[in-house]
């Protein structure tokens, strides 16, 4: 992939725009990141809290370029049977039912074992060969003519020795099938691995990769952000609720309510036709931005306040 | 520009934020296809080549500001009024937009005294005083800048050097002369004499800066190897208040990094799915038909390190670091329960999980301090924990085997020994105290698997290293 290839990543405030146009609002951090990794052909690794829009950058990029994206979603005990590729078995069982069949046509008139054997060798030998085999996501993204996004999702989720199985891909990406050779990718997809940091990945992975590292929105991105997910919401609202959530997020909770929680409670209050933030409101709505029972019982008293200063601004 | 890049990957590399080569071509490339004209792209773009962790980043941040600011000065404005100090800002905002009465006058004033004296005179012509006074920033910071290269700034290793850096840049420059044309004024009581005064100021003014700058970017981080490096091999008890904190950073360090090195090594597994491609493979020698199954299995290893920690008054000293470096380490490696005793022996994992570390090592010390007997400590031990000491389990024991002259009771430690795959005793007594006195620790030595000398953080750091990589492996 180059960036001459594709006008919509010709510079960081295209990209931006390009983003903004399909909802996704990102800092120009986020566009430099983008604009970097086509330039220079580089996966991206992107870190940060859950709900910060990690797996949403990678599947607005397949928009803005108009390329399939291709999902692997990683977890424990996640195989390059089910990440790369897997043969056909029962084709391949079929094969040699056929094959069985056919060989005594083909041996026909041989003379001795040495013949018999030559004339095996002759024959086409397709056992392990493209035909039977059964692309997984990874190699499903080195096969797509005009290029993919490939997103590996939650890598941190998955066994330290998959990481190693995806360095070849991430530096040069081509893959290692032992029975036939190495499949080079026909047009070099364009990676993002995701991370929620439940464990360090290894120096190796790290260094073949871009490193993005998403925090909490600022308070006037995420405004931004909810004007263009909800854009009915009344303005004033929307700066209260926004701040509401900045000072939630300071307090110590077990989950921080992440963009996405903002974007469902102001979907909420606008149902409920708010068009202000008040106690009962807010009381009645925070199951929306908390997910955890403690959370709720450790803010409900610090609410007055909370909402004090969110109006107060 | 690019060697500037290096010089900056350098700083970075001195302030622990690990980069490789290949890292240093990603950020070249950066570099090129941003260009320097956008600080903050380039800022942006070089993170992300650069520093992978949060904390890698905030070094980043300060590092980037500190290195770059000097070398934007020279094409950007704005750059350049915000690093100035204000002060001298203000005068050069006035002087050089709206010329106000005070900047001509001092330069008329020195001009009119210099008609007397010669010597002025000689030194108003002075390249230096010069840029001085028409106010030519860059032209000034390029002459210190190539001053500090001729002194050999970069080689600045500590700040008793500043001083002397800052001396050698003036005499460099030439700053003699503004020196002794002061002295002359004073000696006539000319009225100029406070405009000129005015001028060596802002001029020592800016090299201090400059020399200040210099030395956080080339010396800070070299100091503070070298500050935990001699840390890490004084002995733990003779360790000054002072550096307490330090340490603890340190160590908590130490087992992040082990840790990170050995936590991967734990495997998961079961018998596994069926190996198609192997069942197949062996079936062909019998017609297709596959007689033999093969399983992917995946090898079962569950490390399980049970750790006890003397925490009497003998090794007070040590236990602190002991505690901690457990403490630390329980962070990361699940399987780590950790025991404390000096009479009586309890198990103390859920006070590392419930409180913070200091919390936690005071209140074990409370709880658990006293004297020393490893006797009835072995038995409480038996009693709680021995039956869930099989093939995957190191125990760990952190004492100096002072006992007091009690009963060892030298059979459970052998029964432990029999079923536990690894005994570890690690003794901050060195090896030629063993057995004086009341130690028993050549006797408990014969149950141990392996015996270490441990009381400074180096030879900590080294056994557990040892002993994450073999339970790692099993």
């Amino acid at each position: 992939m180059n960036t001459m290839d594709f006008p919509q990543l010709a510079s960081i405030e295209k990209i931006e725009q390009g983003f903004e146009s399909f909802g996704y609002i990102c800092s120009t951090q986020i566009a430099t990141a983008v604009f970097l990794a086509a330039a220079l052909r580089k996966p991206i690794l992107v870190e940060g809290p859950p709900g910060v829009g990690k797996t949403e950058l990678a599947k607005t990029t397949a928009q803005l370029l108009d390329l399939p994206l291709i999902r692997l979603q990683c977890y424990e005990g996640l195989d390059e049977a089910k990440a790369l590729y897997e043969w056909k078995y029962g084709k391949q069982l079929l094969y040699t039912q056929v094959l069985k069949e056919k060989l005594g046509d083909l041996l026909q008139g041989a003379q001795g074992l040495a013949e018999s054997v030559e004339r095996l060798h002759q024959f086409g030998d397709i056992f392990y060969s493209p035909e039977f085999l059964e692309p997984r996501p990874l190699l499903k993204a080195m096969q797509q003519e005009k290029g993919a996004i490939l997103l590996i999702d939650e890598v941190d989720k998955s066994d330290y020795e998959f990481e190693s199985l995806l360095l070849e891909l991430l530096s040069d990406y081509q893959i290692s099938i032992p029975e036939i050779g190495t499949v080079k990718a026909t047009t070099a997809p364009m990676v993002f691995l995701t991370s929620n940091n439940t464990r360090d990945l290894s120096d190796a992975l790290k260094r073949r990769c871009l490193h993005l590292y998403i925090p909490f929105p600022t308070v006037e991105l995420e405004q931004r952000i909810i004007q263009s997910r909800v854009p009915d919401i009344d303005d004033l609202l929307r700066h209260q609720l926004v701040q509401f959530v900045h000072s939630l997020r300071q307090l110590d909770l077990k989950k921080n309510p992440a963009i996405s929680e903002t974007i469902d409670w102001a979907r909420s209050l606008l149902l409920l036709s708010a068009d202000q933030l008040n106690e009962d409101l807010v009381r009645t709505t925070l199951n929306v931005l908390l997910k955890f029972e403690d959370d709720i019982s450790a803010t409900e008293p610090e609410l007055q306040s909370l909402i004090g200063e969110a109006i107060g601004r | 520009m690019r060697s500037n890049l290096l010089s900056f990957i350098q700083v970075l590399r001195s302030r622990d934020v690990r980069i490789s080569p290949a890292e240093t071509l990603d950020a070249m490339d950066i570099a090129n296809t941003l260009g320097f004209s956008r600080r903050s792209y380039l800022h942006d773009g070089l993170a992300m080549a650069l520093a992978k962790t949060p904390p890698e980043k905030a070094i980043f941040s300060q590092c980037f500001d500190q290195f770059f600011s000097q070398d934007l000065l020279d094409f950007s404005e704005p750059e350049d009024a915000r690093t100035e100090p204000d002060s001298i800002d203000q005068e050069s905002v006035e002087s050089s937009e709206h010329p106000s009465e005070e900047a001509p006058t001092a330069e008329s004033t020195l001009h009119s005294a210099a008609a007397d004296i010669p010597q002025l005179k000689a030194l108003l012509e002075h390249p230096l005083m010069q840029n001085l006074l028409q106010n030519n920033r860059n032209e000034l910071s390029l002459a210190i800048n190539q001053a500090g290269e001729r002194v050999g700034l970069s080689q600045i290793q500590m700040f008793t050097q500043k001083g002397q850096f800052t001396r050698k840049i003036l005499d460099e420059l030439g700053e003699e002369h503004i020196r002794q044309a002061v002295i002359t004024l004073e000696n006539e009581n000319n009225s100029a004499l406070p405009q000129l005064q005015r001028y060596r100021d802002i001029l020592r003014e800016q090299v201090r800066d400059y020399v200040e700058r210099e030395y956080l970017l080339h010396a800070e981080g070299k100091n503070q190897q070298f500050m935990e490096e001699i840390l890490s091999k004084t002995r733990l008890n003779n360790l000054e208040h002072h550096y307490l904190h330090k340490v603890l950073d340190l160590i908590r360090k130490m087992a992040r990094k082990l840790a990170a090195r050995h936590s991967r090594k734990r495997k998961v597994s079961k018998r596994g799915q069926l190996n198609m491609s192997k069942t197949i493979r062996g079936g062909i020698a019998n017609d297709g038909v596959m007689f033999k199954t093969y399983w992917k299995k995946v090898r079962k290893d569950k490390p399980q390190i049970l750790a006890i920690c003397d925490v009497s008054g003998s090794v007070a000293a040590y236990a602190k670091f002991l505690l901690l470096f457990l403490y630390s380490l329980q962070d990361v490696l699940p399987k780590v329960r950790s025991f404390a005793f000096s009479s009586h022996l309890g198990e103390v994992s859920d006070y590392f999980v419930d409180y913070p570390v200091e919390k936690a090592i005071e209140l074990i010390n409370w709880k658990y301090g006293g004297a020393t007997d490893y006797g009835s400590s072995l038995l409480d031990f038996a009693n709680l924990a021995l039956n869930d000491i099989n093939s995957n389990t190191t125990v760990i024991i952190l004492g100096d085997a002072r006992n007091n002259n009690g009963d060892p009771k030298l059979e459970i430690m052998q029964s432990i020994y029999q079923r536990a795959k690894q005994v570890i005793w690690l003794n901050p007594e060195s090896r030629k105290a063993w057995g004086t006195g009341d130690s028993d620790m050549l006797r408990y030595q014969s149950a141990c698997h392996f015996t270490a000398e441990c009381n400074n953080l180096k030879q900590l750091e080294r056994v557990v290293d040892q002993l994450l990589k073999s339970t790692g492996t099993a």
